[in-house]
């Protein structure tokens, strides 16, 4: 690319870019309890304990050190893969395919962490009473079998204890081994495999109502997940927002082995209105019949290849290669599916499977569009969903049904098409327990994860459950070849020759279209009820936390180039934060490919894990490092960092005590701006370091900061602060700081910004992650740091004591308590993110709670304030900081340079 | 049986040579409507010596008229030498007047509609040294389906459970139906008038998805020996109903009987059986009832949109086939909960030849439907019933409606 070329120091500052991320992938927890070895590798550095806050789902290693100690009392817990608290366990039994969803259930262990009481107190949270949850926080997951790999779908049951959901799961030696436990199932399988698993594994299989269960799992998806709907016209996937408000009434159209249309006008109200008997079955049966194809998949991937016009007889056959324009019907439209094979000049053996399966399946699609099309009609319904093992995220498939609703409609309705469509069914046999939980979770408690096999898999599981991080990495070494082959399209025939009349296809993205290409990738479900929508966004619904959009193939592949340049830097890092030893370096490598692979996988089909923004792709990035037990690869760095730059603390302090106020300002706005240099990864800092100390490079680069920056309302923001005139303007009642870096970035930038505010008596609330992502400041790590600063200035001294963060850093204070009242309180709270980026409409329940008083909002660092939040509008005033230390990302949203500084600062609006 | 007596005003203008042929050129199906004298033999030459001139008032002018017959025939598309070969020695080309021995210098034209009217445009020029003149599909179809809906007595009927019922249609409140062709592929017109009509669906799973899937699966030698295989078959070896879903029970809960299709073929997906292992009649029939439903059902649909009561059904894929007009009558039935009714043609194959005829000039027939408004030529006046198959209904191929035309 050509801006690395250009500048060299561009490619570090890319790798700034630091990622969100959260959740540690389910299985790791698993490891650590079965075999034990777990403490080690997650053993907190240094004795820097590592604080798990309720509020978002865990790094799971603490835990497991604690179980680790429990095993030696109770071994009768460590059933291998019992470590969740399984609830429940649903499944739909189809006559492909099983659909499997169940829930792990993760305890909110409430911190005992000083800090945090100080803060619910002042805060006003009451752990229980504030809020009830109607759930705790757990994981659904999708996982899906061949029907005829029945036992391996069993095994997998059983080796998770799955069907042993609810109840109490560590010893059932009192009831016999078939008491009453029962799965809720739909399917047709449900009847038919029942005597199965009884035998097998002692359950019973309540059969539930298909079409309840499928308009049950709908409704969920369509309410519960914020991208889950796409429309899929031309080869292009585009992810649609519904309105909750607005969802009722649609068409659901199910396409099973026949087809179902059902309308929906809310949960449980729904009425079968039409369907055809041309399906799915029918499909598969005629494509059996003349193809002798083995499968169904089989018969799809045929159609990949195929050319329609050798068999379908299309206008321009009858009209010798003229449109019939009158009555709009192009040359290649079909006329008549099937009627080229009419010629008695050649026989079934004579023409291409991959034409008859590829002719099928669009008179099949199309046929079910346009009946789908007349339905909604009737009704009057403008949206129209498809779902159903027949599309399978086939793009053909799905852009055959697109093209008969669009043009029969003349663009009026859409047909759409859902993320999770395999798994209505499996879903609302799970929704129809009785206390399922679902009902009451709202979009933003939903996180969605896409651990290390998703881009191999697409979350079918092949063989037995992957127990450890052992067998996991194993896993990823045997299937690097595998891999290889993920990256290197299957080729196709190019756009053109695939036929494709009136029903017109799909020159699919590129010159090539694979089968699985369409195919998306379902992730596991993190339920997180205490997330919460950040209260002061102006507008939630409108609200876009990406402002690069990685829709556009060009920026899609610039990130893309950035991150996969910087993988084997980061594998160092994270290697050496790991002690380098032999098991650190085996898991860098398996993290390099299982990451290789996430990012092959979405270059290729971009829309894989639904709407991609840049967040989230950093955000895949940190979970992919936790995945593999990196905790905190930037640990050391990030302790060097702070060590240096409160060392010099106290001079800058000074400095800034001998200006006057409106200078200080300026100052301390400059020093923020400046010490925002201090970028893990930029080489030119890497380089600043052998030449001096912190001190002087935060110097020499406030000094360059020549005014007016690029975005610059300083001037505004000032008058806010001081008024003109005579006019004085009361202080903010509280700040909400969200931090970014340590080392300088915090210490010398942000940190005597609060200190400045808490002067003029306002509170203050640092921010920071609730995880670690890149060199970012931790919620964890805030309270050390700013003890350490205290030790310098009273000021910040008084304020954390008031705060409460003294006492959690465990200084002594040895006159503190009289003094606290005087001050205004220093805080800090977690944001509930572990990505460099944050959304806001998922935050932790104590921001969102620090969150109702404040009146000022400073957003600080590229994450937070360029790549995310921009364009962001809130109910307070809010100030943005960042230095641009990317070219590309400079041009782009500030039409500026690399260096170049924003200071944007908006009034409530 | 429902056979006219229709006299047909010749074209007065010397210099203008009318034919008596109209070819509709499908995909799978070649129709012609011609006219022929009324004593002359089929294989008599068209205006040998002998007929007898009417002259007939007719407004301001007098013509003098050729009493007749309106021909039907078909061929298949692809045995068009066939076809060729049957204008040639029956001379059909050289219009209804033309006295043997007097070929025309000029050229002759043909009005011919259908796809292959221009694909075959260079064919007939090269062979028969005749031009077509190209009529529009649709103006040919409804033409053809207003004439005979107002024309011909006892054209339409329905067909239910094996019964078929002659529907008589007030000429007054015909407008407006939805017109379901039903050829290679489909096209749904709604038509509220003379001329007046809108192309407002169609599918593309017609008589030729039919007839090619069936070739396919069954190797048939042609439509109509895949038509009759239809007639022995059994759906439910290959058809999955809801009752094989549902453990023999009804769905009941949304209206589903166990009888009722759940999936076409849906049965064939089993990995015991090959293709060889079905009979060619239980194959036919279950794709013939796959395509007729489906027709129905977006027949149905659209009528529903535009609020259209009657449903008429034409075109070859019919052919007066009981079980393809029970099937699509049932289709009707079914998604209409019995509030619309599929009807059909007798003539349903050359809607769109009789509508190309009727786009000659000078062809009279415009004129024919005031003659039996004044019943001055009752329809009634049955000549025989050599024409019909009375058991499904079907047109059969030496049918002709009696009628004049204008001697030219």
């Amino acid at each position: 690319m050509a801006n690395l070329t250009e500048d060299p120091v561009l490619e570090i500052n890319r790798i700034k870019v630091k990622e969100e991320d959260t959740n540690l992938a389910i299985d790791n927890k698993v490891v650590v309890r079965e075999e034990g070895q777990g403490e080690r590798d997650m053993s907190p550095p240094g004795g820097n304990s590592i604080h798990r806050s309720g509020s978002r789902p865990q790094l799971d290693l603490s835990k497991a050190a604690i179980e680790g100690n429990f095993e030696e009392k109770d071994p009768i817990i460590l059933l291998p893969n019992q470590s969740d608290d399984i609830s429940h366990l649903a499944v739909d039994l189809g006559g492909s395919l099983i659909k499997l969803v169940y829930v792990s259930r993760h305890e909110d262990r409430s911190s005992n962490d000083k800090r945090k009481k100080t803060l619910k107190e002042r805060l006003g949270i009451s752990n229980g009473s504030r809020r009830s949850y109607p759930i705790l926080g757990g994981r659904l997951h999708f996982v899906k079998f061949e029907t005829n790999k029945i036992n391996e779908c069993l095994d997998f049951i059983s080796s998770k204890q799955l069907h042993r959901g609810g109840m109490d799961s560590r010893w059932d030696s009192e009831l016999p081994a078939n008491n009453n436990a029962v799965i809720k199932a739909t399917g047709g399988g449900a009847y038919k495999f029942a005597d199965l698993f009884k035998e097998r594994l002692g359950v019973s299989l309540d059969k539930e109502d298909e079409m309840d269960c499928l308009v049950a799992g709908a409704n969920f998806l369509l309410k519960a997940i914020r991208h889950e709907a796409f429309t899929h016209m031309e080869g292009q996937k585009e992810f649609v927002q519904i309105d909750h408000n607005d969802l009722f009434p649609y068409l659901l159209v199910n396409i099973g082995s026949g087809v179902s249309m059902i309308k929906v006008d809310g949960d449980g109200k729904f009425q079968r209105v039409s369907g055809t008997n041309v399906g799915g079955g029918t499909y598969w049966g005629l494509g059996r019949l003349l193809t002798k194809c083995k499968s169904f998949d089989e018969l799809l991937e045929l159609s990949q290849r195929g050319d329609n016009r050798t068999i379908d007889m299309l206008v321009g056959d009858i009209y010798g290669g003229m449109d019939y324009s009158k009555i709009g019907l192009s040359a290649s439209t079909i006329a008549s599916s099937f009627g080229k094979a009419i010629s008695e000049n050649k026989e079934l053996e004579d023409y291409r499977p991959e034409d008859i399966s590829l002719s099928l399946l669009r008179m099949i699609s199309y046929n079910i569009g346009q009946i789908s099309y007349l339905n909604a009609l009737r009704f009057g319904l403008k949206r129209i969903f498809f779902g159903g093992f027949f599309i399978r995220g086939h793009a053909y498939t799905m852009d055959t049904i697109s093209f008969a609703v669009q043009f029969w409609s003349k663009g009026e309705a859409q047909a759409m098409f859902l993320r999770h469509e395999g798994f209505l069914g499996a879903l609302g046999a799970f929704m129809s327990y009785e206390k399922h939980g679902l009902d009451d979770l709202m979009v933003h408690q939903l996180v969605e994860r896409f651990p290390m096999g998703a881009p191999y898999t697409g979350g079918k599981i092949h063989g037995p459950p992957l127990g450890d991080l052992n067998e996991k990495i194993s896993w990823m070494e045997k299937f690097v070849r595998k891999g290889n082959e993920i990256t290197a399209p299957v080729p196709m025939a190019p756009t053109g020759t695939t036929g494709l009349g009136g029903f017109e296809v799909p020159s699919s993205k590129g010159e090539t279209l694979r089968s699985d290409a369409s195919a998306l990738n379902i992730g596991v479900l993190h339920l997180v009820p205490t997330l919460e929508v950040f209260p002061l966004l102006a507008d939630p619904k409108t609200y876009e936390p990406n402002t690069i959009d990685l829709a556009d193939p060009s920026e899609l592949e610039y990130w893309f180039t950035v991150l996969s340049e910087h993988l084997p830097d980061l594998v160092d890092k994270a290697v050496a934060s790991e002690g380098g030893t032999e098991d650190a370096k085996r898991r860098g490598h398996a993290f390099a490919r299982a990451f290789s692979a996430h990012l092959a996988r979405l270059m290729e089909e971009p829309a894989a894990y639904g709407k991609l923004g840049l967040a989230n792709l950093l955000e895949l990035r940190e979970e992919c490092l936790r995945e593999f037990h990196f905790v905190d690869a930037y640990r050391s760095i990030k302790q060097r960092e702070n060590e240096a730059s409160l060392a010099v603390l106290p001079d800058l302090l000074m400095e800034l005590d001998s200006m006057s106020e409106e200078t200080r300002l300026l100052t301390l706005i400059e020093g923020v701006l400046a010490a925002n240099i201090f970028d893990w990864g930029s080489r030119a800092c890497v380089d600043l370091y052998h030449k001096g100390t912190i001190i002087e490079i935060y110097r020499m680069s406030r000094n360059k900061m020549q005014r007016p920056w690029r975005v610059d309302d300083f001037d505004v923001f000032k008058e806010r602060m001081f008024g003109s005139g005579d006019r004085k303007p009361p202080p903010h009642r509280r700040a909400l700081l969200f931090v970014d870096n340590s080392g300088a970035d915090i210490v010398l930038g942000m940190l005597p910004l609060a200190r400045e505010l808490l002067r003029r008596g306002t509170e203050v609330v640092l921010v920071a992650n609730s995880l670690p992502a890149l060199n970012d400041v931790t919620a964890m790590e805030l309270p050390d740091i700013v003890a350490e600063a205290a030790k310098h200035c009273d000021i910040l001294r008084r304020a954390a004591e008031a705060g409460g963060l003294l006492v959690d850093a465990m200084i002594n204070t040895l006159d503190g308590s009289k003094e606290n009242s005087s001050s205004v309180p220093l805080m800090v709270v977690e944001n509930g993110c572990g990505s460099p980026c944050i959304d806001l409409r998922q935050v932790s329940s104590e921001l969102a709670a620090a969150a109702k008083d404040a009146d000022l909002i400073i957003l600080e660092g590229m994450g937070r304030s360029l790549h995310t939040n921009y364009n962001a509008r809130f109910k307070c005033d809010a100030l943005k900081l960042a230095m641009v230390k990317n070219q590309r990302l400079a041009e782009k949203l500030i039409k500026g340079n690399i260096y170049d500084c924003v200071c944007r600062y908006e009034p409530a609006s | 049986m429902d056979l006219g007596e229709f006299q047909i005003p010749g074209n007065s203008d010397p210099n203008q040579k009318t034919s008596h042929l109209s070819l509709d050129i499908g995909g799978s199906l070649i129709k012609l409507v011609y006219f022929s004298t009324n004593d002359g033999d089929n294989d008599d030459e068209l205006g040998s010596s002998g007929n007898e001139s009417v002259g007939v008032s007719n407004g301001s002018r007098s013509y003098p008229v050729l009493k007749g017959r309106l021909h039907f025939s078909k061929f298949e598309t692809r045995k068009i030498n066939d076809c060729l070969d049957f204008i040639q020695t029956k001379r059909l080309h050289l219009g209804g007047c033309q006295r043997l021995g007097a070929l025309p210098i000029e050229k002759t034209i043909i009005k011919a509609t259908g796809g292959g009217a221009y694909k075959y445009a260079d064919l007939f020029k090269e062979k028969l040294d005749i031009c077509l003149d190209k009529e529009d599909e649709m103006d040919c179809l409804v033409a053809g389906a207003n004439f005979l809906l107002k024309a011909v007595h006892q054209e339409a009927f329905t067909y239910l459970d094996g019964k078929k019922e002659f529907v008589q249609i007030d000429q007054n409140d015909l407008y407006p139906y939805l017109l379901v062709n039903i050829g290679s592929g489909v096209s749904m017109i709604k038509v509220e008038g003379d001329g007046k009509f809108e192309r407002v669906s169609g599918t593309n799973v017609g008589g030729g998805t039919f007839w090619g899937l069936g070739r396919l699966l069954t190797k048939c030698k042609s439509f109509d020996e895949l038509l009759e295989l239809s007639q022995q078959g059994n759906n439910r070896v290959i058809d999955m109903l809801v009752g094989d879903i549902y453990g023999g029970t009804d769905y009941s809960k949304v209206g589903l009987s166990s009888t009722t299709i759940a999936s076409s073929f849906g049965k064939a997906i089993s990995d015991k059986k090959e293709l060889q292992d079905y009979q060619p009649e239980d194959i036919a029939r279950s794709l013939l009832r796959m395509i007729s439903n489906n027709i129905g059902q977006i027949a149905y649909l659209n009528a529903l949109r535009f609020g259209l009561k009657r449903i008429f059904f034409g075109g070859f894929f019919i052919r007066g086939h009981a079980y393809t007009m029970d099937t699509i009558a049932v289709g009707v039935d079914f998604w209409s909960k019995g509030e619309a009714k599929a009807m059909f043609l007798r003539h349903e194959g050359f809607l769109g030849a009789l509508g190309a005829f009727m786009s000659y000039e000078k062809h009279g027939l415009d004129d024919l439907k005031v003659h039996r408004l004044m019943q001055k030529f009752p329809m009634s006046s049955l000549v025989g019933d050599k024409i019909c198959s009375p058991l499904n209904g079907e047109l059969n191929e030496n049918e002709s409606i009696e009628c004049s035309v204008y001697a030219s």
